[in-house]
This record gives structure tokens, C-alpha cells and sequence, in this order.
């Protein structure tokens, strides 16, 4: 099983995948430091223009110096020199171009650092995932084998990597998951729910939680907690930038500015308000606009020349305000948020390969990973941290698992052999063996029962009875196909008898906690996890056994095509996107310098002397 | 002229200083990360001697007529506990032959259905197994950082002076008994 072949190939395979990291990591800081360009280009006459009257407001008491004022225009001057030649292509001296570019970019840039900084140290005592922190955890029962196994199993692992062992965080939920969160090795948790630990044997469980470990242990953590600041760090911005016009974002603000005051030291209540707060700025970075809408809208309400003046006033902010938006998303969705997953999928295959070293034993992963694939599914107020999960918890990828299609039909087929049984006297077919006719007929009996077939349909009831029993569910718990042919015959009884089924089942389902945390937050962290087919892939090379059906090798040749037709489209679309996000930010920048010259003559005219 | 010359010489022995001191540190840091994990492998031999004697009180009355395999447990122990100051070939000598009589155990005790089902035997057995895992993973995680260290002294440049600073190859721990095949790097 062990051999210097597969020794040599996970330890190459993490080679890889951490130079990868660095390649991608360094795509992602570019990313951002071009994203940043625009930001930085329309936050920074922002500010000069609170700092404007901020000074015009303060010099109606103590008249400011000439020379103050002077300064003031020299940077206007220099601020000119750029756009000029940017827009006019009027030729400049390197020098002055330098220094235009400093005045037009640098208050944008450190503000923007600033915010990031802030963000980081608002959010390093919560850490990452503090979310997580706020569940009913509970640490496992040592005197109940699965859990004591588990306690085992993840000692046993901090010692084949030579970490601290991390706390565990037990969760009483039946979706089969695992996240790793904390901010560094020595505060790092894990969190499992019981229904992975129902599912695992003991070495699919070493499988997975040295997948964790490993992740623990190559520093994925404060990776994590640097993507998800920059992500927050943008939120906070477009809250910020919000904020005079709709309250929803100033109550945002609130309770950020509330949560960095008044937070206490690694309080259960702290890190529930964490991660309420970063849940808060990671929605508002999308492209919402209901918040500013209601404040221009003139039509409901009474027209006041107060309103009118007011709207005037604010409308370059206004403008400034769609430019930032427009290049935060343009740049998040095209450029930020695929290097930032690209890296994260990077990581996870080098934490596979790393818990291939722990465990020696690639088999245990990839069985993990294959039956959480069937089954995993959010833990409930884990939507935030979802990035973190062992496995994607947003839908199951579609894998040709000949394993697991197998193990599904032969169910079917015991709990169709047992309704037979239970209904001997009415049927005369003795059950076939094969799987795909047991199929077929279950299905043509389920047509038959639907097209009003009386035998047909107690056939089927007989069905839903016994596999109720084979899934340990009440009969009622399994949906009703007499009631749905009735349904679609009209019968509003049956109708009304579907509604409250759909309505008991969503009530059985797993409440997600918070409002707030809906599960659409989860799906921001889709592209984050790489495909079960890919992993499944590389844990075959490191010497794992998997069967997977191969799809032919024609997938690449539907995307080639598909890219050479499209390919020129989605290029002249993004060179259009880009155009008008250049338009909007030259535009405000003028709308801006008009206006700032605008409020400065009249405080200039009416209130200085 | 003279100047920029004493500078640029001055710059370079800096760098080749910080350089020595780095690679220096690095070589003590992999050192103390090889003690850590020569030392982990104690910790969990210990606690493998201090879980027998209950496995044994916990069986004896299912096993009356496996008195021989219990007594060779018993013995085992007694030898792996008198040789842990005793030098690495004798320790991981009697070390082997404990995992041998615990093995053998396990295998006489699946002939016992009412004591797989009693839960305290369930649970110290797999807090057996577990240790047994434990010892195999620390050796593993010993042998790993074994590598890492001696690599690290090899590899040109430091291979020049790793001798001079007194830093030598540590030694892999191998495993005695047959089961586990032993991996063989090449250092």
C-alpha cells in the first residue's frame, strides 16, 4: 500500500499546488490593486470635497491663511494635469504626471487601506468563522465510541502533523459536514456535525479530518481570513458610500462602528455579532440600489423646494456613489472574486494532498468525500463561513458515481420487494432480480397509477408504506401520489392536502438561524470548492482507488466551441463594461469638480468677507 | 570612489550575514522540530503502558482460558516499561513485541462476542487502537521531520558548513515488527 512512488507523489503534489498558491496569490493582489485604480480615482475627490467644506464652513469663524488656500489650488492644478492628459492628450512632464497621479489617487488608496486595516483588526478577535462560534456546539462525549473515536481520530491527526490538537465542535444536525475556523494553529477548531459522524467509518473520519488538520496546518486559515476581509473591506465602502442616502446602510454602519466600541473579549455574544456584522458587509457589496432609490424618488411624494435643492445638492455624490458600485462589481465579478476562488480551490487540493501525508491512505479521503457528496448539506449558521466546509455545502455536484447510483437502486429495489410482499395476494408478478427492469417497472406503475389506474395506484401506495418503514419515517412523512393525481385532476382537498405536506416538510428541514444568513450568502462561495470529480481525479494519482465513469472526453470540445463563438462576444461585452466604467468615473470626477467650485463660491460670495 | 566600494563591501558582508544567520536558525528550528517529535513518540508509548493494565482488568473475566495471551500482554508491558531508559534499538525492540501481544489479542478477544459487546471494552479498545495509531502517526511525523532535517544539512550550500556549526544526520526510527513495511528514503 505505502511505496516510494506514492510518497513521492503527494509530496509532489503539494509541491505543485503550493507554488500554484503563489502564483495565484499574486494574481489576486493585482486584482485587487486594479480594482483599486477606479475606487481610489472617484473616493478621492469625495474627500477632497468634505475636506473643502469642512475648510469653508470652518473659515466663516476663524478665517483660514491665504497660503492654506493656495496649497488647495496647487493640488487642483496638479489634479488637472493628469486628466488632461488623459482625456485631451496634452503632452506633460513625467514629473508632474507623477505627482497628478499621487494627488488624484493616494487619499483613495489609504482610505481604502485604512478601511482593510480596520476590518482586519474589527474582525481578528472573532476570527474566522466565529459564526460557527454561536451554535449549539458541544464538545464530543467520550463515553459514547463515535464520539470518542472522533476525539481520537482528531488527535491522532494534530500528531501526524505536529499541530496542537484543535478543539471540536460537535453539532446535533443530520447534514454531513466539517469546517476548520479560527485565525492561526493555536486557536483553531473544528467543526463536524453528528451526521457525518453517523456516516463515516473510522477511515473515511481520518480521511476527512486530516483533509481539516492539514488545512489547519498549511495556514489556510489566515488565508481565509484574508479573503473574506478584502470582501468586507468593499462592503464596508459601498456602506459607507451609502450612507447619506438610505438607512438601511447607516444602521449597518451603526452597528459596525456599536461592534468595534463596544465589543467584549471573546464573548459567546461578540462573535455572534461578528458574524451578523460581516454577513451584513459581504451583502451589501452587490449592486443594491433599493436603499438609494427611495431617497430620489419624487414621485410619491410632495414636491418641496427643500427637496429639490436637496436632490441637487446630493446628485454628484449620487453619481459618484453608482461609479464606485458599478467598478466594485464590474471588478469583484470579473477580476477580485475568480482569483480569490482559484486560490481557494488551490488550496484545498494542497490540503488534500497534505492529508494524504497524514494518513497515508488516500482511499479514506476520497471515500469521504464521495459519500459527503450525496449527502452534505449547509450546517445550520455555518451559510457565512461556507467557503471553509470539507465539501461545497450548495447543492451536490453531479458526478457519474457508479458506487452510489448502485447503492441507491438497490434500495429501491428492497423497499419495491417489500411492498410486493405486503401485497402478495393482489399482485401476480414475482419481483425481477436485475435493478434496471425493477426500475423500469417501478416507474411504469407510478405512470399507470398517475393515468388513473386503481391496482396500479395501491400498488404504489404499498410502495410508499414500505419505504417509509425502510427509511424510518411516519407514512405520512413520504409525499402522496394519490393525492397528487387527484390534485391534477382538480381536487382541491388533495391540493390542499400537498400544501401542508410541502409545508411539514420545510418545517422539518433544518432552520437556518438568522435572517440575515440566507442561504443565497452560500452560494457567493460556489466557485470556492473545487469539483468532486477533479478532487476525486487527484487523490486517484496520490494512489487512491477510485472508479469514476469517465464523460468521453467530450465536455472540452462543447466548451472550446462554445468559447470560439462567444469568445469575441463576452470580450467586446467586457471592453464595453469597461468603457462605461471609465465614462461614469471621468464624469463623476468632473460632475464632482463642478459642483466642489460650485459650493465653494457661494460660501465664498455669501459667508466669507 | 573609495567610498562606494567600502559601502558596497560593507552590503554584501551584511547580507551574507543575516544570510548565515538564517540558514543557521533554520537548521536549529528543524533540530528542535526532530527533538518535539522524538519526544511526542514518548509521550505516546507512555500512555499506551499506563492503558494496558485496564484493558487487561477490563477482559480478564471474559478471557478466564486465555490466560497465556493475557500474561503475554502483561509481560510485554513489563519489558517495554523497564526498557524505556534503555538505548533506541532495545526500546523499539520490546516496544515491537508489545504491539505483537496486543495484536494477538485483539485477535483472540473477536472469538468473544459478549465481550465485543460490552461497551467499556469497546471503548477502551478503541482507545487502544487510537493509541496504537497515535504511536504510528508520531513515528511517521518523527521520520518526516527526520527527512526534512538531514535534507536540509545536505543540500548545497549548507552541507559546506552544516559540519562546522555541529549539526549531524538524525537517525529515522524503524519499524521492527514485519506489518508495517518501512519506508526507505534515501537521504
Amino acid at each position: 500500500m505505502i511505496g516510494p512512488r506514492d510518497r513521492e507523489s503527494f509530496f509532489e503534489a503539494q509541491r505543485r499546488n503550493r507554488h500554484a498558491t503563489w502564483r495565484v496569490s499574486v494574481v489576486s493582489v493585482l486584482a485587487t490593486v486594479v480594482m483599486g485604480i477606479p475606487l481610489a480615482l472617484t473616493i478621492t475627490p469625495l474627500l477632497y470635497a468634505a475636506a473643502l467644506i469642512i475648510a469653508d464652513i470652518a473659515s466663516i469663524w476663524m478665517p483660514l491663511p491665504a497660503s492654506f488656500w493656495q496649497h488647495a489650488n496647487d493640488i487642483a492644478r496638479y489634479g488637472m494635469v493628469a486628466l488632461g492628459w488623459l482625456t485631451q492628450g496634452k503632452t506633460a512632464n513625467p514629473q508632474a504626471l507623477v505627482i497628478s497621479a499621487a494627488v488624484l489617487l493616494l487619499p483613495g488608496a489609504i482610505l481604502s487601506v485604512g478601511l482593510w486595516l480596520g476590518v482586519n483588526a474589527l474582525f481578528r478577535r472573532a476570527g474566522v468563522g466565529g459564526a460557527l462560534l454561536a451554535l449549539k456546539a458541544r464538545e464530543p462525549n467520550q463515553s459514547e465510541l463515535k464520539e470518542l473515536q472522533l476525539a481520537d481520530v482528531v488527535q491522532e491527526m494534530a500528531i501526524a502533523a505536529g499541530l496542537p490538537a484543535p478543539k471540536i465542535m460537535l453539532i446535533d444536525a443530520p447534514a454531513a459536514n466539517a469546517a476548520a475556523i479560527g485565525t492561526s494553529p493555536n486557536d483553531a477548531r473544528i467543526v463536524i456535525s453528528r451526521g457525518m459522524l453517523e456516516q463515516l467509518n473510522r477511515d473515511e473520519l481520518e480521511g476527512a479530518l486530516a483533509h481539516l488538520v492539514a488545512s489547519i496546518g498549511n495556514g489556510d486559515l489566515r488565508i481565509a481570513f484574508r479573503v473574506t476581509s478584502v470582501f468586507e473591506t468593499c462592503g464596508l465602502l459601498v456602506a459607507i458610500i451609502n450612507s447619506p442616502f438610505g438607512s438601511r446602510s447607516r444602521g449597518t454602519l451603526w452597528r459596525i462602528v456599536r461592534y468595534g466600541v463596544g465589543a467584549k473579549k471573546n464573548s459567546e455574544g461578540s462573535a455572534e455579532e461578528a458574524a451578523v456584522v460581516a454577513a451584513l458587509l459581504t451583502h451589501s457589496a452587490g449592486l443594491e440600489t433599493d436603499d438609494i432609490d427611495n431617497f430620489f424618488d419624487t414621485t410619491s411624494r410632495k414636491k418641496s423646494v427643500f427637496r429639490s435643492i436637496r436632490n441637487f445638492l446630493f446628485f454628484p455624490i449620487f453619481f459618484t456613489n453608482m461609479a464606485i458600485k458599478l467598478s466594485l462589481w464590474f471588478f469583484s465579478f470579473s477580476m477580485l472574486e475568480p482569483s480569490m476562488a482559484l486560490l481557494w480551490r488551490k488550496r484545498k487540493y494542497l490540503a488534500d494532498a497534505s492529508a494524504v501525508q497524514l494518513t497515508r491512505n488516500p482511499d479514506g479521503l476520497a471515500e469521504a468525500l464521495r459519500k459527503l457528496n450525496s449527502d452534505r448539506g449547509p450546517i445550520p449558521g455555518g451559510s457565512w463561513a461556507s467557503h471553509l466546509f470539507l465539501v461545497s455545502p450548495a447543492g451536490s455536484d453531479r458526478v457519474n458515481d457508479p458506487k452510489a447510483n448502485a447503492a441507491q437502486q438497490q434500495m429501491w429495489a428492497r423497499m419495491w420487494a417489500a411492498s410486493e410482499a405486503s401485497e402478495r395476494s393482489n399482485s401476480s408478478a414475482p419481483a425481477p432480480a436485475d435493478l434496471p427492469s425493477v426500475m423500469g417497472q417501478i416507474t411504469a406503475t407510478g405512470s399507470a397509477a398517475m393515468a388513473g389506474d386503481a391496482s396500479a395506484m395501491t400498488r404504489m401506495m404499498a410502495f410508499r408504506q414500505a419505504a417509509a418503514t425502510a427509511l424510518g419515517k411516519s407514512v405520512d412523512e413520504m409525499p402522496n401520489l394519490a393525492d397528487i393525481a387527484a390534485a391534477q385532476h382538480g381536487d382541491k382537498a388533495a391540493m390542499q392536502r400537498i400544501a401542508e405536506f410541502s409545508n411539514k416538510a420545510k418545517a422539518n428541514q433544518p432552520v437556518t438561524s438568522d435572517s440575515q444568513e440566507s442561504s443565497d450568502n452560500s452560494s457567493n462561495f460556489a466557485g470556492f470548492f473545487p469539483s468532486l470529480k477533479r478532487r476525486l481525479k487527484r487523490l486517484d494519482r496520490m494512489g487512491a482507488h477510485v472508479e469514476l465513469e469517465s464523460d468521453g472526453g467530450k465536455s472540452w470540445i462543447v466548451i472550446a466551441v462554445l468559447a470560439v463563438f462567444l469568445g469575441p462576444f463576452a470580450l467586446a461585452a467586457l471592453a464595453l463594461l469597461l468603457l462605461l466604467i471609465a465614462i461614469m468615473v471621468l464624469a463623476s470626477l468632473a460632475f464632482l469638480m463642478v459642483w466642489m467650485a460650485f459650493i465653494h463660491e457661494i460660501f465664498v460670495v455669501f459667508l466669507h468677507h | 570612489m573609495s567610498t562606494t566600494t567600502l559601502i558596497v563591501i560593507g552590503l554584501i558582508a551584511a547580507a551574507l550575514l543575516v544570510w548565515f544567520i538564517a540558514v543557521f536558525n533554520s537548521l536549529v528550528a528543524l533540530r528542535v522540530r526532530v527533538q518535539n517529535a522524538w519526544s511526542d513518540i514518548d509521550v505516546q508509548l507512555k500512555r499506551r503502558h499506563d492503558l494496558i493494565p485496564n484493558l487487561v482488568g477490563a477482559v480478564q473475566g471474559y478471557m478466564a482460558h486465555e490466560r497465556s495471551t493475557l500474561e503475554a500482554v502483561t509481560e510485554a508491558r513489563t519489558k517495554a516499561v523497564a526498557s524505556s531508559s534503555g538505548t533506541v534499538a532495545d526500546r523499539s525492540q520490546a516496544e515491537s513485541a508489545l504491539s505483537g501481544a496486543l495484536s494477538n489479542l485483539f485477535a483472540v478477544a473477536e472469538q468473544y462476542p459478549q465481550l465485543r459487546a460490552v461497551e467499556s471494552v469497546q471503548l477502551l479498545q478503541e482507545q487502544l487502537t487510537s493509541t496504537e495509531n497515535r504511536i504510528a502517526f508520531a513515528r511517521q511525523f518523527y521520520n518526516d521531520e527526520v527527512m526534512k532535517f538531514n535534507t536540509a544539512q545536505a543540500t548545497f550550500p549548507r552541507n559546506v558548513f552544516a559540519g562546522t556549526f555541529g549539526f549531524s544526520p538524525a537517525t529515522m526510527f524503524v519499524a521492527q515488527d514485519a506489518e508495517r513495511v518501512n519506508v526507505q528514503v534515501k537521504v
